[in-house]
């Protein structure tokens, strides 16, 4: 589902975030993306969203080139993948439900389907009670479930975080984790960004791990 | 040629079924049909339209401020042009007054100046004729100039006879056309016609065309200038939506959208306001108007705005209102990225 074949990313300023990286991600398949900061992590899902373009090397996902994609069709690539940021990026000047039926509005979802879709979601994370009311008076778990919830809703093939669990606790950081083997168990392929590296090693998944740019093991 | 038709447009943009159906070839559960697609594409227009609608409403201080701006940029060219209009008019229905007046030869014989009067009579580019023969010419102006005893130390009766020709065509071309040939009759010593009045009308009205062209440019870059700064201030204040569109998968033109119907309806806003100020200054200059008619015993009306210009005002202010969004949203949305 996802392939890394000798990709390089060097920035104008000259600095390898990655260099020469090879791995692949079967379809339906979960792993977890480690190093230090700076080590790469956050760039190589930059190259999957799209935010970024290799400076050498293919990307491909789905068996889909990247590097075929013009500017045009990066919003229609972004809709097969979901991306769980550790700062959630939602909005706060909607309710947790309007931020959770975007992408299917985006999408182009007829406006009841994407109510139950949302709906369906919320439930899924646990929120359903808490649709109405704005992000800001959530936890800091709950909000990263909105996220999470906002990720999935439009069931993408990809479901990419970075740092999902970045300022949670180690329980709410659990649940976080479980919730994304949930997802994986019904076929979608998950890559997680982390550097907790205790929760990672009590979780039976494929651990690709980067340094300065470089991959070191691919958890093979 | 698909991505100029694509970038051409406001409007049509959004959905391609074809490459989507390329795009989401893996994942069959949540493939759309082109229908619904059509059907998306045209509830998110309307959606995005109402909601503009009620943002603009919701900050009432900013949009009317904005729409202040637009309606008195709009309405200051549109006042000139109704003023103009009302000039071109002035100088269209003048009537009567240009004659031309025939200065026959004083060896012209008072028997062959009314043959000539009645044959200019005839012709087609003559409305009407008058002859004044030297006799009453001399008897006019001795009452009219109080120097009547001049004459009685000249032997003879020293002015010609004239003949007054009223044209048929009155415009400021034909009248000197005729004049020409007039002056080329035999018995004529001097066609004279008092166009200078007109011809300066005439050439005052070119002069305030031109001014109000070069005004109205300017206004127009003022209308767009506003309108982009304004749009501008919105996506600054709206940069974490798009962001998050953009991350999820929105295409330009969607995010691009709420921003042009702004435009629109401070476009609809601004050319109505402009409306009604160009209509309520007419109003108000009416009533000196009808006074200074009156004194001049003529039958000028002063006009406003016609339907057609109406409806003309109210498109171009669209325009512009569109105009100017799109080249906000087209310079600031490309340096709004996710990072």
């Amino acid at each position: 589902m996802i392939s890394f074949d000798n990709v390089t990313k060097r920035y104008p300023n000259g600095y390898d975030a990655l260099s020469q990286v090879n791995f692949s991600l079967a379809s339906g398949e979960m792993a977890f993306l480690t190093g230090h900061s700076g080590a790469g992590k956050t760039t190589l899902l930059k190259l999957l969203m799209l935010m970024e373009r290799p400076s050498n090397g293919r990307v491909l996902v789905g068996n889909q080139d990247l590097a075929t994609l013009g500017n045009r069709q990066i919003p229609y690539h972004r809709r097969r993948v979901g991306v769980v940021f550790q700062n959630h990026q939602l909005l706060f000047d909607r309710s947790v439900f309007e931020n959770i039926v975007l992408p299917l509005r985006i999408c182009g979802f007829d406006p009841a389907d994407a109510t139950r879709r949302a709906h369906a979601a919320l439930d899924k994370v646990g929120l359903l009670d808490k649709e109405k009311l704005n992000p800001v008076v959530l936890s800091g778990g709950e909000q990263q479930r909105v996220g999470i919830a906002r990720a999935i809703v439009h069931k993408p093939q990809v479901l990419l975080a970075d740092e999902p669990t970045g300022n949670l606790d180690p329980k709410l950081s659990e649940e976080v984790m479980r919730l994304f083997q949930q997802f994986n168990q019904v076929g979608t392929t998950v890559l997680i960004a982390s550097h907790d590296l205790g929760l990672i090693a009590r979780m039976p998944h494929r651990v690709i791990t980067l340094n300065r740019g470089r991959l070191v093991s691919d958890g093979k | 040629m698909e991505n100029n038709q694509r970038r051409k447009g406001a409007v049509r943009v959004e959905p391609n079924p074809k490459r989507d159906a390329k795009i989401h070839r893996g994942a069959e559960h949540h493939r759309l049909k082109i229908g619904d697609k059509g059907r998306s594409y045209l509830r998110h227009n309307l959606e995005v339209a109402k909601q503009s609608y009620y943002s603009l409403l919701a900050q009432p201080l900013t949009t009317f401020m904005t729409l202040a701006v637009l309606a008195i940029a709009l309405a200051l060219p549109g006042a000139l042009y109704a003023g103009l209009k009302n000039l071109q008019q002035l100088g269209d229905g003048w009537q009567g007054d240009p004659r031309i007046a025939l200065y026959l030869k004083l060896t012209v014989t008072e028997e062959s100046a009314e043959t000539l009067s009645r044959e200019l009579l005839l012709r087609d580019d003559v409305a009407g004729t008058e002859l004044i023969t030297a006799e009453q010419g001399m008897l006019e102006f001795q009452a009219m100039s109080g120097f009547g005893d001049v004459f009685s130390f000249l032997d003879s009766n020293p002015l010609p006879a004239v003949v007054m020709v009223m044209p048929r065509n009155l415009s400021v071309t034909e009248v000197p056309l005729l004049q020409a040939k007039l002056q080329a009759l035999p018995q004529v010593d001097e066609a004279v016609v008092d166009m200078e009045w007109v011809q300066r009308l005439a050439a005052f009205v070119r002069l305030a065309e031109r001014m109000v062209w070069v005004l109205t440019a300017l206004f127009i870059t003022a209308v767009l200038l506003v309108v982009g700064n304004t749009i501008r201030l919105s996506i600054e204040s709206r940069r974490d939506e798009i962001i998050i569109a953009k991350l999820v998968g929105a295409t330009d033109a969607y995010v691009r959208r709420p921003f042009l119907y702004d435009g629109v309806w401070f476009g609809v806003a601004g050319g109505l306001s402009a409306w009604v100020l160009i209509q309520l200054s007419l109003l108000l200059l009416s009533s000196p108007v009808e006074h200074l008619v009156t004194l001049y015993n003529s039958q000028f009306e002063l006009a406003g705005l016609g339907f057609v210009e109406t409806i003309l005002l109210l498109i171009i202010s669209i325009l512009l209102g569109l105009c100017g969004a799109w080249l906000a949203v087209g310079r600031h949305l490309r340096e709004i990225q996710p990072q």
